[in-house]
């Protein structure tokens, strides 16, 4: 029985070749530094943050709605010996907050859209480092149903091999092979599960490499979020493939960070120059 | 109709519901992903939750502090309202209040509220200072004392070394030191500001005990002291350029630019349909010499078909119809070196047709971010603007210089006044809500600046009005008189029982139709010389041979000798020659009669020595002149001119005046509490406050306390 593919799946696909391609053209600072990449993107970021609010705000209300809150904060410094000033203001205090998310809230909505999927797209790249040749790595596969652990097999490419006989874990319904690379390269494994055959991709690289570390059936936000290949079909027996790819980690200022904490912390730093350039209210 | 309607209601919602449905899936989804709500939520969350986490940090800070604060209070301060006859005093100050056109407008039952405080309360005349000048008489209400203890004479001082003016209230210099880097020389520190007003307001003595004031617009509270409460200067406060206000005037017409007074004159370039121009600014602080301005430019667009033009500054755009004010527009004047410098001004368009003019208010320090400070403490100017909005702060907020040079009408100008009126009630309600116990002063100059504009309304055969239409109506002065009861009804309303309300003006007022020069007169009878060949009419005493000079007039009421060892090039002797003189100048200028009518122009003639104590009666003119009633120093002589004529029509807008005889023109006091004086002064008004409260008075006081009976509320 061919397998069924729904609307969503026909879209992510479409979405999946367009963003496969694209990303390509504009990680030229990659080439040098992930540092450099993430730097770059969260500029970007800052200022579609920035637009978005900009023209999707009533501005004059928020400046408005941001006074009365710093107002009352300052009333609260002014007259602290007064404790019914004190009292009368924090109410307002928390209203004033309320009414500035409000004016917010279409912004934040709207913001949110583009900027996380630009961060998933970025995550392929930075969350995870690609396989090097001569080190060992584990392919995992998730099968639907106890019965097919058995009489599921991997076969894998040439430049790839295992390393040890598969595990297999009834309890979780999975099976786990230890496979290593001989050199670089982009191949691609085979599952085979009752005659029908799934693929998984396994980057092996040294830099930097758009890497999907699982393969998903269904799990329709988590293979936005997470995924970079087209889902498994509907019905088929095998529920995930996943490598084990290590976390990528930035050194910076002689520590290693996550590369979200910067993203966050440089794009916003990045927003509220833009905010102050173009005069815009956040 | 009602069926379409509804199915795209309905299809709407569907929509909205599904955006919603997306969009918190992508948020609740996206949230166990690493954190993938990402910078933008971030951002919006950072913003409003900062706030709200510094909001109640400083709340709880200030709740769970509060008792040990009280504790530590109560044990200082011994209960400070303990021996407070109210424990609340509000005090309206209604700057040139004049109790004859009170009492008319009384009498017609137009100030229900003021008639009301009459009846169950006070009403008095209010003795005012010599001279009546409201920087005089204002420091004296604060202080308690004579201008001899406070030093404050007059709007202006002078300079002994060169006579030229100087500002009486404060002294703004550059910092003490700079840094000279190229062809920049960089200040290292803040400029430095004094105030030359001398003596304790009495609202210092009330927070030293305890006694939390709210002070509002009091004249002569620049540079603003230090004391435990708030307050937000009044006159004397300089716009951005260090004037006193300082309007720019933007046209078209050819041959119209320069100075004039009170303002510039700047001619629009024209540009593809577009009118560029500028607005000057303070001098760039990055040159020691001064003449370098700092600008800030904008542009027109002017449709004349629909009536209006559309104005960009650097930060702005807007649209004005004729005749229509902008709100207030911030502008940043900046110099090399990161330096600048922030203000706040409006715009008026004034027409279209044959030419575009567009008249821009005095640059006013900008209360949100203020460059000199003009507020105690510093953030209270702050606070005040982003609760209100942004405000005028310049100490002259009216801009009368620009009425009296026909840049605005009638109409334009009480526009102006009304609007600053309006701010101004705004904070004083504010404050009263913050004053529940207490003093609470404010300063309103609306009653001062439409008076001095309008009087020639009252007065049909007022020389003025030729040149200036009425088109405002033929009531101004009673409609302000209105306004002002209304106020006082209003804040009636927010007083609780046992609350002192007293509404106090600094002097009254009179016409002002003729203008007396004292330089010409002591020209003309030998008092002051000329230098050989120097022309009459220059400003500032330009072209006096002080060599033969023995007397000169600078400011609005003071005449001062040329006294040896004083002056620079002083002639006169102290002792027996200066007090012969100054008798024999009494005896001539005291009853000097204007020869077309036969009118008195000069009622008083006082000397300094009989009027004024106290450590600092020596900075005071020798003589002060008391006008008579429809008298004035004349327009060239408070520019410091010698004319060859004494006296003068006065036919500017500025018609009304109090600059007189103090004799004549006495303010006014409402209270809601009888109060048993019966010729109380403005200098009592600082003693009867701290009496009021309980304090003991400082021996320097000249003022005495009035005797307060409660009478429940007015």
């Amino acid at each position: 029985m061919k397998p069924r593919t729904s609307p969503y799946e026909n879209a992510m696909n479409v979405s999946r070749a367009l963003r496969g391609g694209i990303p390509g053209t504009f990680l030229w600072p990659a080439a040098y530094s992930p540092l450099l990449l993430v730097l770059a993107a969260s500029v970007a970021t800052g200022l579609l943050i920035v637009l978005i609010f900009r023209y999707t705000s009533d501005q004059k209300a928020i400046r408005r709605a941001k006074d009365q809150l710093q107002a009352q904060l300052l009333a609260v410094r002014l007259f602290q010996d007064q404790l019914r000033v004190v009292l009368r203001a924090y109410p307002r205090i928390v209203v004033g907050t309320l009414r500035y998310v409000r004016l917010t809230l279409v912004s934040t909505a709207v913001m949110l859209v583009p900027v996380i999927l630009g961060m998933v797209q970025l995550d392929r790249y930075l969350g995870w480092t690609p396989l090097v040749p001569g080190r060992a790595f584990l392919v995992k596969v998730r099968v639907a149903a106890p019965e097919a652990l058995q009489s599921v097999d991997l076969r894998l490419p040439s430049g790839l091999s295992r390393t040890a006989t598969p595990v297999r874990i009834p309890a979780e319904n999975e099976v786990v092979w230890r496979v290593t690379a001989e050199r670089e390269g982009r191949y691609q494994a085979d599952v085979v599960v009752d005659g029908q055959r799934f693929s998984k991709e396994v980057i092996v690289a040294n830099g930097l490499a758009r890497i999907s570390a699982a393969r998903w059936r269904g799990h329709f936000w988590r293979r936005l979020l997470e995924s970079g290949e087209a889902a498994l079909p509907q019905g088929a027996p095998v529920e995930a493939i996943s490598i084990t790819y290590l976390p990528r980690t930035l050194d910076l200022a002689f520590a290693e960070w996550n590369w979200i904490i910067v993203f966050f912390l440089a794009s916003m730093a990045w927003a509220l120059l833009f905010k102050k350039l173009l005069r815009i209210e956040i | 109709m009602r069926t379409r309607a509804k199915a795209g209601g309905w299809t709407t919602g569907r929509r909205r519901l599904a955006l919603v449905l997306l969009l918190l899936g992508v948020v609740f989804a996206a949230l166990p992903a690493h954190g993938y709500a990402g910078p933008g939520a971030g951002f919006a969350v950072l913003s409003s939750f900062w706030t709200l986490f510094l909001a109640f940090f400083y709340s709880l800070y200030a709740v769970l502090s509060w008792p040990f604060r009280q504790l530590y209070r109560l044990v200082r301060y011994r209960n400070a309202y303990k021996n407070a006859r109210f424990p609340r005093v509000v005090i309206l100050g209604f700057d040139g209040m004049d109790p004859e056109l009170a009492e008319r407008y009384m009498r017609e039952g137009r100030l229900p509220h003021l008639a009301k405080l009459r009846e169950q309360g006070t009403f008095r005349r209010l003795r005012t200072t010599s001279p009546p000048i409201s920087p005089v008489a204002w420091s004296t209400f604060q202080t308690g004392c004579n201008p001899g203890k406070h030093n404050i004479y007059d709007f202006l001082a002078r300079d002994l070394g060169s006579y030229l003016p100087l500002l009486s209230s404060a002294q703004v210099k550059g910092p003490r030191r700079r840094l000279r880097i190229g062809r920049y020389s960089v200040p290292l520190g803040k400029p430095r500001i004094s105030l030359l007003r001398r003596a304790r307001p009495f609202w210092h003595w009330l927070g030293e005990r305890g006694i939390f004031c709210s002070i509002l617009r009091v004249p002569v509270t620049f540079p603003p002291e230090k004391f435990p409460g708030v307050l937000l200067s009044g006159m004397c406060v300089p716009d951005l350029k260090g004037s006193q206000g300082t309007f720019c005037f933007h046209t078209t017409r050819a041959g119209s630019n320069g100075r004039c007074e009170g303002g510039v004159r700047i001619p629009f370039q024209r540009e593809d349909g577009l009118l560029r121009s500028y607005i000057p600014g303070p001098d760039d602080p990055l040159r020691e010499a001064p003449g370098k301005e700092l600008r800030v430019g904008f542009t027109v667009r002017p449709d004349a078909a629909r009536g209006h033009a559309e104005i960009e500054t650097d930060s702005r755009r807007f649209t004005l119809r004729i005749g229509e004010y902008s709100e207030w527009i911030p502008v940043k004047f900046k110099a090399p070196l990161g330096f600048s410098a922030h203000g706040i001004c409006r715009f008026n368009l004034r027409q279209l047709e044959p030419e575009v003019e567009v008249y821009v208010t005095p640059v006013n320090i900008d209360p949100q971010r203020p460059d000199l400070p003009i507020s105690h403490p510093l953030t209270y100017s702050t606070y005040l603007a982003k609760l209100l909005g942004p405000y005028s702060t310049l100490g002259l907020a009216e801009d009368t210089w620009g009425l009296n040079e026909e840049v605005l009408d009638d109409g334009t100008f009480l526009a102006q006044c009304y609007g600053n009126h309006a701010d101004r009630e705004r904070m004083l309600f504010d404050a009263l809500e913050k004053t529940r116990r207490g003093v609470c002063v404010c300063v309103f100059d609306t009653t001062d600046r439409v008076q001095h504009m309008f009087w020639r309304y009252l007065e049909p055969e007022h020389p003025a009005p030729g040149r200036n239409p009425k088109d405002s109506g033929p009531d101004v002065i009673g409609d302000l008189y209105q306004r002002m009861d209304a106020l006082v009804g209003r804040v009636q309303e927010q007083l609780g029982e046992n609350s002192l309300l007293l509404v106090v003006s600094d002097h009254g007022f009179k016409s002002f139709t003729r203008g007396v020069n004292l330089n010409s007169w002591l020209r003309q009878n030998g008092y002051l010389a000329m230098k050989s060949g120097a022309e009459l009419g220059g400003e500032w005493l330009q072209g006096v041979d002080w060599s033969r000079t023995r007397a000169y007039t600078l400011g609005l009421n003071g005449l001062y000798l040329n006294l040896e060892g004083r002056e620079r090039h002083g002639i006169v002797k102290a002792g027996a020659e200066s007090a012969a003189l100054k008798q024999e100048l009494r005896r001539k200028i005291d009853g000097l009669a204007d020869p077309p009518s036969g009118r008195v122009a000069i009622t008083g003639v006082f000397d300094r020595d009989s009027i004024y104590a106290g450590p600092y009666a020596g900075n005071a003119p020798d003589l002060i002149i008391g006008y008579g009633e429809g008298y004035r120093a004349s327009w060239s002589a408070v520019t410091g001119k010698v004319t060859d004529q004494v006296f003068e029509n006065n036919t500017r807008a500025w018609s009304g005046d109090h600059c007189v005889d103090p004799r004549l023109v006495p303010g006014v006091l409402f209270s809601n509490q009888k109060i048993a004086e019966e010729k109380p002064g403005i200098v009592d008004v600082a003693p009867t406050i701290l009496h009021l409260f309980g304090l003991p008075l400082p021996a320097h006081m000249d003022g005495r306390p009035w005797k307060v009976e409660p009478q429940g509320p007015a």
